[in-house]
């Protein structure tokens, strides 16, 4: 149903050789009292508009009645009356009228379908009309500014699980690696183990009879017979340096297990921000073993850390940066790079350099990275979030997070966190 | 019972034959501990070969007989796929399988399609499941040892090839496909569901199944998986929208496929596909000994209420499993 629909007043128009005088007289209907003007149509199509307006200043004036009143009406009419077309859109018809409309206000406007003529409508109720859509529309807004703000958090806890889905990801391959030889080694330390037992217990079955004398020669054989073929049969024939290795390298394993849980710990409260003075190359070290997975094979890590005084911060926040920071310089190398990461301090502040050796960020994108939902990955490979994120944990410990790049050769980013006043 | 594999079996000849016949296997990856602890657990029953490096596992490839080699898939260097890849034209008869302990759906696609591996086994693995895989693997290139020459085999009219997707597009792509490149030749029958699929099974002997992984929303692995263990010589491909490297995993131990193909698919990948499954059909048509190869590790469990009725009907048919 038409917009204007709710609008329409059917009234009966004027054709144009009525006179001034009997427009007049309908003007004076109580029935009429409302319309601003009358419609002047001429075989179904409105021509013309005569207001009420008009009629009046042409009766106030000297003799006007006389002079005017037979006159045929299209002779002092608006030829050019307001005229909107039934399929015309609220819009359409609200830039229209104000575009078109004469003030002070004398005119309602007239409505066509198709061109022929179908009644008039009223400005106010026009304006009422486009009064509520208005207030429509701004309530939409209003939720859909509501719903971003929504699906912005959302957005910024998906990242943060992307990145810890991704964290785990990697931990879980840099611990099933150990976790591999050291199972398997246990499990042939075991069998090891089994077999030399049996071997022992014939052995010592063996002793106790030459001990006690009891036994003779053929059962001496035997035994020794059987000792032999104990070891014949051997399911894992190992020297003893194989041995010793075993076991060094199921210890080294689980070493290696206990250092990456131990440092998941700085990772696991990513939501709450506990502060606490911290050593950012301590805490970089601990990003670097996490982001190892991703780093490993494309980059050579160059570490440079300097003599840096501990700050208060977040250290699960700034590890988040870390982390962003490195497997971003990871996927910026193509094939094989270098990483080389830098701490120093000076008299503000402690800063902290990871520079790649990787394709570099073009000049257009440089002003961008930080901005919310940029991102140069195809979709539903990155959120865009990472950096703008990193920034804002950067601002809200009153530091700064900021990046040179140069195309073809690399990007540098340095995170700057103020030092703790003593 | 294929797929239930006696681990006695798995052993060579013991006595007979002395220790340099052993089989030989190649382990590579680039951890130490790992070449280490697999060499120490394997090196009674096979002469063990061990590197850190794919350049260097090719020219051991290239110098003497390797039955089963056995890769990493993150190196640096040489990725797994890319080596197991380079394996398969040094040394076709050599067993390739793939152990990791991650890896994304690219590589898991690329070993299947490049590397055509007969087992992904992941990391942390059970010594007994590997032993048995290891050996299984190792009877079979034994087996092939003096194959016959890989003989380009005369194209047999009428092959029919099944498709299985729901989406009818595919179908008719496929048949397009086949009319422009060897018009006349082939049959391609459709089923867009579970029923119309026993009901072509009924009728019809297939050279090539191509199936999507999911029928109506719902995962039909399950009787892909049992196609291939009742029909050894039948090659599968799989040609999806479905990316999930779990699945992908149990469509190569389970079901030996062929090719994974993701969608939106696209002509000549298809057709290679297509031509090299046909090929590789009529290869185990001509010696059934090559069917072996294609030897599939049974499912933990037969889920899927239609797989079981595919292998009611195989049972039915009296169609004995190799």
């Amino acid at each position: 149903m038409s917009e204007l629909e709710s609008m329409l007043v059917p009234l009966a128009p004027l054709s144009p050789a009525q006179t001034v005088n009997e427009v007049g007289e309908i003007l004076l209907d109580r029935e009429y009292r409302r319309f601003l003007c009358l419609p002047v149509v001429d075989r179904g199509r409105p021509v013309g508009a005569i207001s009420r307006d008009e009629v009046q200043s042409i009766f106030m004036k000297m003799y006007g009645r006389e002079l005017n009143g037979r006159k045929p009406i299209f002779s002092v009419m608006n030829p050019r009356p307001l005229v909107v077309d039934m399929d015309q859109s609220l819009d359409q018809v609200g830039r229209y009228i104000s575009a078109n409309i004469r003030f002070p206000i004398t005119e309602d406007f007239i409505i066509t379908r198709n061109g022929e003529y179908v009644g008039v409508g009223h400005v106010v109720d026009l304006l009422g009309a486009m009064q509520s859509r208005l207030g429509r529309a701004n309530s939409e807004l209003t939720q859909a500014c509501e719903r971003l703000k929504s699906s912005r958090a959302q957005l910024v806890q998906s990242e943060k699980m992307a990145s810890l889905g991704q964290m785990v990801a990697g931990v879980a391959h840099e611990i099933n690696t150990p976790l591999g030889y050291v199972k398997n080694n246990v499990g042939l330390a075991r069998d090891l183990l089994d077999q030399v037992g049996r071997r022992l217990a014939v052995c010592e079955a063996l002793l106790a009879r030459l001990v006690s004398g009891e036994a003779d020669e053929a059962e001496v054989e035997a035994s020794l017979a059987e000792i032999a073929e104990l070891r014949e049969n051997m399911g894992v024939e190992v020297a003893s340096e194989d041995i010793a290795a075993l076991f060094d390298d199921t210890q080294y394993g689980i070493d290696q297990i206990s250092e990456i849980v131990l440092n998941l710990r700085d990772f696991s409260r990513l939501d709450q921000a506990p502060v606490d003075s911290v050593d950012l190359n301590q805490c970089f070290d601990s990003a670097l073993l996490i982001a190892r997975n991703a780093i490993k094979y494309k980059a050579k890590v160059i570490k440079q850390y300097g003599a840096i005084p501990k700050v208060r911060c977040s250290p699960s926040q700034i590890n988040q940066i870390f982390l962003n920071l490195l497997t971003n310089a990871a996927h910026a190398i193509e094939g094989e790079g270098r990483i080389a990461v830098k701490t120093y301090a000076d008299q503000r502040f402690v800063h902290v350099e990871v520079q790649d050796t990787g394709k570099g960020i073009a000049e257009e994108h440089l002003t961008r990275i930080f901005d919310p939902f940029f991102t140069t990955k195809p979709p539903g490979e990155g959120t865009g979030l990472g950096l703008s994120i990193a920034y804002q944990i950067a601002r809200r410990h009153n530091g700064h997070l900021r990046v040179v790049s140069k195309l073809g050769l690399g990007t540098k980013f340095r995170l700057s966190l103020p030092l703790t006043e003593p | 019972m294929p797929g239930a594999i006696v681990l006695s079996s798995s052993m060579p000849p013991e006595q007979s034959t002395g220790p340099k016949l052993k089989p030989t296997l190649l382990f590579v990856d680039d951890e130490e501990r790992i070449l280490r602890t697999l060499r120490l657990m394997f090196t009674s029953r096979y002469a063990v070969r061990t590197t850190t490096s794919g350049h260097e596992a090719l020219d051991i490839l290239r110098r003497e007989r390797v039955h089963a080699l056995v890769s990493d898939q993150r190196m640096p260097i040489m990725p797994g796929v890319e080596l197991l890849r380079q394996a398969r034209e040094v040394s076709p008869n050599t067993m390739r399988l793939l152990l990791t302990g991650y890896s994304d759906l690219q590589a898991v696609a690329g070993s299947i399609n490049e590397g055509e591996i007969f087992r992904y086994i992941s990391k942390p693995w059970n010594s007994e499941e590997i032993r048995v895989t290891i050996g299984s693997a190792v009877d079979i290139a034994l087996s092939l040892d003096n194959p016959p020459p890989d003989e380009i085999h005369p194209e047999p009219l009428d092959e029919r090839i099944l498709v299985i997707d729901d989406d009818p597009d595919t179908a008719r792509q496929i048949t397009a496909l086949l009319d422009q490149r060897m018009p006349g030749r082939h049959r391609v029958v459709c089923a867009a569901d579970v029923e119309s699929l026993l009901q072509v099974l009924q009728q019809d002997d297939f050279a090539l199944v191509i199936s999507e992984v999911r029928l109506a929303g719902e995962n039909i692995t399950d009787i892909i998986k049992a196609l291939k263990r009742h029909q050894p010589h039948v090659v599968t491909l799989a040609l999806t929208s479905y990316q999930d490297s779990a699945t992908l995993v149990g469509l190569i131990n389970q079901a030996q496929i062929h090719r994974f193909l993701l969608k939106p698919m696209r002509g000549a990948l298809v057709w290679r596909g297509i031509e090299s499954g046909l090929q590789r059909h009529r290869a185990m048509r001509a010696s059934p000994r090559l069917a072996d190869r294609h030897q599939v590790d049974s499912p933990e469990r037969q889920a899927h209420p239609a797989a079981r009725r595919i292998l009611s009907f195989f049972q039915g048919l009296g169609k004995k499993p190799n």
